[in-house]
């Protein structure tokens, strides 16, 4: 079935300040409500369909550190942390259902199964934990990725996704391996590299920049997308090209190498469209970008520049509405096109 | 006297010869004595009477932030939290573990306020410990040191730079101190270039030469004194023994369990051979690691870079303290300035030279100190603001030098401490 929504349709609809850096957000289904994890180690709850849309807590008590994971199931929202903690949260009443220390190192990302049963987060550890929704147990751990880069510094690993049927889960690290995972049994099942989206600097600044920072599947599963950013000359600036990188990740044959040097900077987020057609990445350096790429032939359809470096990106059920997060802002923005929502979009 | 030492005849070849005069102490300073210090008597001789210098050279500037001075918790603050450490009430940032559990020889001064945040203004300022002045070049801190802590017979350098990125690659200067002081500068490679003797040149040659030399120079000198003779003796000499300390700098004379022990980057290793370096009497070592300079991804590239220094810092700290150095050498962390408190859109930090930090480690330092305050969120010095002359009355004072003592320029005096300036007792042991 097809989606009409068309990409180069992109507008910036509104913009609102906050304070701090929003790292990630959960968007309650069927709504403009979205749950946003910032740099003040709250969790906030922001109503974009309100006359005056405002970051508001839902506690004053938390996170002891950035907020840089959020996953919403039902009434039931999971949150992880540089503190190393993922929080259960009830978003009926605003409390705290449990904290479990979950990882040795930060938390980068955490994000729910398709059917809601769990959770998965990564973290610079290297290692990427499975928990229930229900109960807060760990299910299971996926343990792989090295801990120290080629030239013995500590790694990070910062991306995770899942794929539409539940059956996969891929994560991605600095160095630019990634790993696709059987969900059911926790079996390595593939690999892809790129590791063009990390830079190491041997000679002028002697350290590394850059990694994989976002990972999407197609709606199919077959196809995986892998954001970073390009190499990069001089690794005290993100002044590098946002690149993506398509891959059959069963053949492990790269279908694109997108690179775009007019928005330069970190490819943070990726989301397929239902039917495969287009890719869309967001992202950004000192600015930031909104971009859509045609996954036929991997051109450019439309970019639009980002009042803020975007670090999260939600879709509406009907694709007609995208919003972003970032750097002391949230950005809604509005795509033209028929209603034919296929499949529900990843909130 | 000569030092004899079964492994010494094993270099014999390429062995010079030491003398070590009873209360007189001067050392024999070439590889050989790193062999001859497992001598307990000839350890402690040095320990009394050799002080150090070994600068760790933060290039393009840390954030104190991530290092000395967190503030968790802060709009400022970052992500990272802040660790206890073993000294009461001291706390750094978590990125720093290892330097957690060794603070009782280790002092942090959190106010430093030096006003110039470009990096060659702060590299001028902080290695000389003032602004520039026209018609006069100030000698940096390598330079001072060697000056006054180098002896006139070393037969090693007194003044070790190491620098082997090329991004704010500066040599220092000895200025009107002169070449004798000026360091050698080190950036390809940490072996020095041309202290090898020439390959046309064998082993038996080089020894018969200087042999030859030695007697005739003997017989001349036996019949008149002759201070051309012996100033051109003495350069010879510390040619020769600069061209036997090439192994000073060479990690693989060291076990694999103690290169190891330092670590394995680069910057690790050259922890090591500034070890090597002050152990053999070489009174000031300068070790960079360049870049900190992080506009973008602050909190990624100190992960990396404090991964680095904590380790290789604590590796120097312990060995030196085990091989009873510690107590005359100081280390020092160091750069132009710190960073900003507000974080940019790349989650990134700018240069900030209004409220930034230090540490002195070991020689005269009074251990688990911390001097000096800033405000909640680091945008100011709340106590104690001091500024680069402060730290370098400080250092002086630390190592038993008159930090009141003045240089001559013609008859222009010119103190080693800039005007004003005056060591920060607080931090002096």
């Amino acid at each position: 079935m097809m989606t009409n929504i068309d990409p180069s349709t992109l507008k910036k609809q509104k913009d609102y300040g906050t304070p701090g850096v929003n790292f990630c957000m959960a968007r309650r289904p069927e709504s403009a409500t979205l749950f946003v994890g910032n740099s003040d180690f709250k969790v906030h709850q922001f109503d974009a369909s309100a006359e005056k849309p405002e970051l508001k807590p839902i506690a004053e008590d938390g996170h002891n550190s950035y907020v840089t994971g959020a996953a919403l199931v039902g009434p039931t929202l999971v949150t992880g942390a540089y503190d190393k903690q993922l929080i259960w949260w009830s978003t009926v009443n605003n409390s705290v259902v449990r904290k479990v220390s979950a990882h040795e190192l930060w938390i980068r990302n955490v994000i729910a199964s398709p059917d809601g049963s769990y959770v998965v987060s990564v973290a610079d550890d290297m290692q990427a934990h499975l928990w229930s929704v229900s109960d807060g147990k760990k299910i299971r751990t996926l343990s792989g990725h090295d801990e120290q880069t080629p030239h013995g510094y500590p790694s990070m690993l910062y991306a995770v996704t899942i794929s539409a049927d539940g059956k996969f889960i891929a994560t991605g690290d600095k160095v630019g391996r990634v790993i696709v995972w059987e969900a059911d049994t926790g079996k390595q099942v593939g690999e892809v590299e790129t590791p063009v989206m990390y830079t190491w600097d041997p000679k002028a600044r002697r350290h590394s920049i850059g990694g994989i920072r976002s990972l999407a599947f197609s709606a199919d599963g077959k196809q995986i997308a892998v954001g970073g950013i390009g190499k990069i000359g001089n690794i005290d600036h993100l002044g590098g090209p946002h690149r993506i990188e398509v891959f059959d990740w069963q053949t492990k044959e790269r279908k694109h190498e997108i690179e775009n040097d007019n928005f330069k900077g970190l490819v943070e987020q990726l989301q397929f469209s239902p039917d495969g057609t287009w890719l869309a990445a967001a992202g950004g350096d000192h600015g930031g970008f909104v971009s859509f790429y045609n996954m036929e032939d991997g051109k450019e359809i439309k970019t639009e520049k980002a009042p803020m470096h975007v670090h999260e990106m939600s879709f509406s059920e009907d694709y007609r509405t995208l919003y972003t997060v970032g750097h002391g802002k949230i950005v809604v923005w509005e795509l033209q096109g028929e209603l034919e929502p296929l499949v529900a979009p990843r909130t | 006297m000569t030092i004899r030492h079964p492994q010494i005849d094993q270099f014999n070849r390429r062995r010079f010869l030491g003398t070590m005069a009873a209360g007189a102490g001067t050392v024999a300073a070439d590889m050989t004595v790193l062999n001859v210090l497992k001598n307990p008597a000839f350890a402690e001789e040095l320990k009394r009477q050799q002080k150090s210098v070994i600068l760790l050279w933060l290039a393009g500037g840390a954030s104190q932030f991530e290092t000395w001075d967190p503030k968790p918790g802060r709009p400022t603050g970052g992500p990272f939290g802040k660790i206890a450490t073993n000294q009461s009430g001291v706390e750094i940032s978590e990125l720093l573990p290892k330097m957690a559990q060794q603070m009782e020889t280790t002092a942090l001064i959190r106010s430093l306020n030096t006003k110039i945040a470009d990096h060659g203004g702060g590299f001028s300022l902080m290695g000389t410990g003032r602004r520039p002045e026209a018609g006069i070049e100030f000698p940096d801190l390598g330079a001072i040191i060697a000056r006054e802590l180098g002896r006139k017979e070393s037969k090693v350098p007194d003044y070790v730079s190491i620098y082997s990125s090329t991004e704010g690659r500066r040599n220092g200067t000895s200025g009107f101190l002169g070449g004798r002081y000026a360091p050698m500068f080190l950036t390809q490679d940490v072996i020095p270039p041309n202290l090898s003797r020439l390959e046309q040149v064998s082993d038996l040659d080089h020894v018969q030469r200087a042999e030859l030399r030695q007697l005739l120079t003997d017989r001349f000198q036996s019949k008149r004194q002759s201070l051309v003779v012996s100033s051109q003796t003495s350069a010879y000499e510390r040619v020769r023994g600069l061209m036997s300390s090439e192994r000073l700098f060479d990690v693989e004379e060291e076990s694999s369990s103690m290169r190891a022990f330092y670590g394995p980057t680069q910057f690790q290793q050259q922890c090591l051979i500034a070890r090597r370096l002050v152990e053999a009497g070489v009174p000031f070592v300068k070790v960079a690691r360049a870049w900190w300079d992080s506009h973008g991804q602050n909190f990624e590239t100190h992960r990396e870079l404090c991964a680095d220094l904590d380790q290789g810092m604590s590796a120097l700290l312990t060995d030196l303290e085990q091989r009873g150095l510690l107590e005359n050498t100081l280390v020092i962390t160091l750069g132009e300035f710190g960073r900003t408190p507000g974080i940019n859109p790349s989650l990134g930090r700018d240069h900030f030279a209004s409220a930034w930090s230090c540490s002195l480690s070991g020689c005269g330092i009074k251990g688990g100190t911390v001097y000096g305050k800033t405000d909640p969120d680091g945008n100011t010095v709340a106590d104690g603001e001091v500024g680069a002359g402060h730290l370098f009355a400080t250092i002086f004072s630390a190592l038993g030098i008159d930090w009141q003592k003045e240089y001559h320029q013609g008859s222009r005096p010119i103190p080693i401490t800039d005007f004003g300036c005056e060591p920060i007792k607080d931090v002096l042991a």
